[in-house]
């Protein structure tokens, strides 16, 4: 088993160093990528005033904070085996083992995840997916892309996206109809969605009314957010760690002074 | 031997940050960051004061702390150069204020909150310093807030705040500079937005 994750690391080393100049390349500012992206956030935002913000704050008006907690709690504890098989992709043993201990507590003594009876005894919750598995093998990002109806992303999180909704147990629960399991796993991506952007209602609309240029405040704060992640690469650890992504030139013309 | 090398290790590591922090006095920076996110969470966030008070209290701490012509030249980027005297001194201004307006609202949600110092690190600009602190969150990881410090002889000054590795800065800078590119009255048109935020 060792052996295997030796030679799957060393096929990922190969791949990146190929795959090294492209990233070198990817900040370019492409202004027909830009427009793009505008016009979809511009349409997302509409679609979202409509159909999803009204429906979260309904949502919240008729749940309390402890019955959220407890949604998001079961709907976090489904994707746990995802994090599970990315801590091993990432070779972190330990984790992997934390994250397997906490499926099968929480399953069980927790009624389906509804309780992290897990985190009281010290096993602490770590969420990680594809796209940080991706990162820590060095893979480049790519630019960011808005999706329609979705938001921000980029190639390579849309790649995790798609692995995860491949290993998740729901997708194939929609895709077998057998005794109601398709219904089971439309209403859990249902009421994932809504809580997702329950979560999200006050920071966005807080971002929103602060914001001279929505989109531009938005994108910019999607772009460093995902800048963390390059940390991750195992060739980034032992050069330059001390260099933070936000430590730009910080120093101003002092005969522009006022 | 094991012991060695961990001493060795020990004192290369401290040798090497003591040579990059030699402009910026760690330890003081720190402080100062305590004492401010200090007064901000006893004197104005958790006190039984009114709002009109704490808005009182935080303009002031908002005042002394951070260094507002600093960040507002930064932030207006390339624009800076262009703009007349008058306009910096409106920017900077409203800028101040529009700040002021923004976190004056979000004092619920630091609540019982406390920020748990996790040590320092160094910056390539001079005189400047990252202090680190976490936010405890229920039911998630804590957030990571870090503090960019410049020294100037004894005083110390925030110029950025970095949640999640998103600094506020950049992010204004980012969103000044797309909307004067759009707006047809420039750095003017940047000016009379923030107004109309203000009055909201």
């Amino acid at each position: 088993m060792k052996n295997l994750y030796k030679s799957f690391l060393l096929g990922i080393l190969l791949f990146n160093a190929v795959g090294t100049n492209a990233a070198a390349q990817e900040n370019n500012d492409s202004s027909w990528l830009d427009s793009y992206n505008r016009a979809v956030f511009e349409f997302n935002i509409k679609v979202d005033r409509y159909t999803l913000k009204p429906i979260a704050e309904g949502y919240r008006a008729i749940t309390t904070p402890d019955i959220r907690d407890r949604v998001n709690s079961a709907l976090y504890n489904v994707v746990e085996p995802i994090s599970a098989g990315n801590h091993a992709l990432q070779g972190s043993f330990k984790k992997t083992l934390i994250s397997v201990a906490r499926f099968a507590i929480n399953s069980t003594l927790g009624l389906g995840g509804m309780f992290d009876v897990a985190q009281g005894w010290g096993l602490e919750k770590e969420p990680t997916g594809f796209d940080e598995t991706f990162a820590t093998y060095c893979i480049p990002d790519g630019p960011m892309i808005m999706i329609p109806f979705y938001g921000p992303s980029t190639p390579r999180a849309m790649t995790g996206m798609v692995a995860a909704v491949y290993g998740d147990p729901l997708y194939w629960a929609m895709v077998n109809d057998k005794n109601y399991a398709d219904k089971i796993g439309w209403s859990y991506a249902a009421v994932g969605v809504l809580a997702v952007r329950e979560r999200s209602l006050d920071l966005l609309n807080d971002l929103e009314q602060n914001s001279v240029d929505y989109y531009a405040a938005v994108s910019s704060a999607y772009q460093q957010n995902r800048q963390k992640l390059k940390n991750l690469c195992i060739f980034n650890k032992d050069k330059d760690n001390d260099t933070q992504s936000y430590d730009f030139d910080f120093d101003i013309d002092e005969e522009n002074e006022i | 031997m094991k012991k060695t090398i961990f001493t060795i290790l020990f004192a290369l590591t401290f040798s090497l940050s003591n040579a990059a922090l030699a402009s910026i006095d760690a330890q003081k920076a720190e402080d100062f960051v305590k004492k401010t996110t200090q007064e901000g969470l006893t004197d104005i966030i958790n006190s039984n004061v009114s709002q009109a008070e704490k808005d009182k209290r935080f303009e002031k701490l908002f005042n002394e702390a951070l260094d507002l012509k600093f960040i507002g030249q930064f932030v207006l980027g390339r624009n800076w150069r262009t703009a007349t005297p008058k306009q910096r001194e409106e920017f900077i201004e409203t800028y101040r204020q529009l700040n002021i307006k923004t976190w004056s609202k979000r004092f619920d949600e630091f609540k019982g909150k406390e920020f748990i110092f996790t040590g320092t690190s160094p910056s390539n600009s001079k005189g400047q310093i990252f202090i680190n602190t976490e936010v405890p969150m229920e039911q998630a990881k804590p957030a990571t807030v870090v503090w960019r410090v410049k020294q100037n002889g004894n005083t110390f000054k925030i110029v950025d705040i970095i949640i999640e590795n998103v600094s506020l800065a950049i992010t204004a800078r980012n969103e000044y500079t797309a909307f004067i590119k759009k707006s047809p009255e420039g750095i003017d048109g940047l000016i009379k937005d923030m107004k109309a935020k203000l009055a909201q």
